[in-house]
């Protein structure tokens, strides 16, 4: 079971030809990954509730895409109306999480504007995946540790940040962590599973913004054995996201 | 036989990688190639990058000499008369070990294009006719490069940039890049065909950048065989015979 809890929907502004939906069912094809969890680009990079809104027929494309929704700090009314609509009824069977940007909607960890959009999606019951880069990664771990309840996932495990993964952990015990990144560098999965313990460390991709590929070579470089394979690629994230 | 490309990384590093504080010892860099099936490669000292040329070069020429991989000696933009007296130094050598190829690396030496030294030492190299491979961003140090007929492969290429790497290279017939952050779904697709895949070159960064996941990038890409072989090790073969 391959679960892939960071990807995403939609055209980038970059030079690549990413938009279609198909995009993401040919790598979900190619890599053999099981569930994808996607938030939409638009809802990142412009206009969450539009991009919210402009996803959500396509979640019924392919029974592996799940939903996240994206809060943006800034638009916290119209997030909780969001919130209301996609998970009544059936909702939680196709959206699964929250995600929030820092960096796009230029909210840092340590404000009030996050820690009250986290709050939120923690009210709504939802894991939330937040954009980690660098120092911030620790900033997130003290956020989940001031809001009860709460349970986020670092994207990219702060990327340049990782060295400060082990003392995040240390931090909270509800922040786990995702690894995506377009310029890893080496070692890092192996050095933080030896610090955190599978159970806190989750396969994700960025797809499609980078290609698998990147992500399943950084997991084969660390040399998981079996039970922390298992973790890491898909119990975890089936457990945190109730797939 | 197998039908597995030959691969070789344009991009290997042995020393101190000072603003990690990371070592690269050569037989952790053997242990790399050999997980991900590469074969060799062209080396550079980081010693000679940061510290001392001609005692880095040496280091690089004699690790080549042990590993069967090719030295690939660097220069010092900080130091323009150094450079060019090591340049002379490097072509006065016999036909045997003289190089085909030469590291710059203006980002780590804080050296920026429009610096009189970076220009200096390009057209140098242009005039000896050798394959240049640079450090830094694309889009900035590809200006002393172009309009002069350059042979250069751009090592830190990121798919963010694929853009301005395509319309360089559409007018500069010298100008490559190394696959290593050429890891969009489409990337590697995309500038072989504006381009052609003779402008791509596998390049890892080993063992600081996780070579699993460049490699496995470019054997998972849509490309052709024939385009994979061309980029696997073709393309650098190629360069290094045209010096």
């Amino acid at each position: 079971m391959i679960v892939d809890v960071h990807a995403h929907w939609g055209p980038w502004f970059f030079s690549m030809d990413v938009g279609s939906i198909d995009v993401n069912v040919d790598l979900l094809d190619r890599f053999g990954i099981d569930v994808q969890l996607v938030s939409a680009i638009e809802g990142i990079v412009y206009d969450a509730p539009a991009g919210n809104r402009s996803l959500a027929p396509h979640l019924d494309l392919d029974p592996r895409l799940r939903g996240m929704v994206v809060v943006d700090p800034r638009r916290l009314d119209e997030a909780r109306a969001d919130l209301t609509t996609y998970l009544a009824g059936d909702g939680r069977r196709r959206w699964v999480g929250a995600k929030i940007h820092t960096d796009y909607s230029r909210t840092p960890i340590d404000s009030a504007g996050m820690r009250a959009a986290v709050e939120l999606t923690t009210e709504f019951g939802l894991p939330t995946l937040v954009h980690t880069w660098g120092p911030n990664v620790v900033d997130l771990a003290d956020l989940a540790a001031q809001v009860p309840g709460a349970r986020v996932i670092a994207g990219h495990m702060g990327a340049s940040g990782w060295p400060l993964v082990a003392r995040a952990a240390e931090r909270c015990d509800r922040i786990w962590f995702e690894p995506c990144w377009s310029a890893p560098e080496a070692g890092r999965i192996r050095w933080v599973l030896d610090r955190v313990g599978p159970g806190r460390l989750m396969f994700g991709t960025d797809a499609t913004l980078i290609d698998p590929s990147v992500a399943f070579g950084a997991i084969e470089a660390a040399r998981l054995d079996p039970a922390e394979y298992a973790a890491v690629m898909g119990e975890t994230a089936t457990e945190l996201f109730g797939l | 036989m197998s039908d597995a490309p030959i691969l070789l990384d344009c991009d290997l590093l042995v020393g101190h990688d000072v603003t990690t504080g990371r070592w690269s010892r050569p037989d952790a860099v053997q242990e790399v190639l050999k997980s991900t099936g590469i074969s060799g490669g062209l080396v550079t000292s980081l010693r000679a990058v940061h510290f001392d040329v001609p005692s880095g070069n040496a280091e690089a020429a004699e690790v080549a000499a042990s590993n069967n991989w090719t030295a690939c000696p660097a220069l010092d933009l900080r130091d323009a008369l150094g450079a060019e007296r090591e340049l002379e130094r490097l072509l006065a050598l016999p036909d045997e070990t003289r190089p085909r190829a030469i590291r710059l690396a203006p980002t780590l030496q804080n050296v920026e294009p429009v610096y009189p030294a970076f220009g200096h030492v390009v057209k140098l190299l242009v005039a000896a006719d050798l394959t240049v491979f640079v450090e830094g961003d694309v889009r900035t140090v590809s200006a002393p490069f172009r309009g002069i007929g350059a042979r250069v492969v751009f090592l830190d290429t990121h798919f963010y940039h694929l853009g301005d790497f395509v319309v360089l290279a559409r007018e500069e017939a010298g100008f490559a890049a190394s696959t290593r952050m050429l890891t969009g779904p489409d990337s590697l697709e995309i500038v072989a065909a504006e381009v052609g895949a003779e402008r791509l070159v596998l390049g890892c960064r080993t063992p600081f950048h996780e070579t699993h996941s460049v490699v496995r990038r470019l054997l998972t890409s849509k490309l052709s065989p024939a385009e994979i072989a061309l980029v696997g090790s073709h393309n650098l073969d190629r360069l290094l015979e045209s010096a």
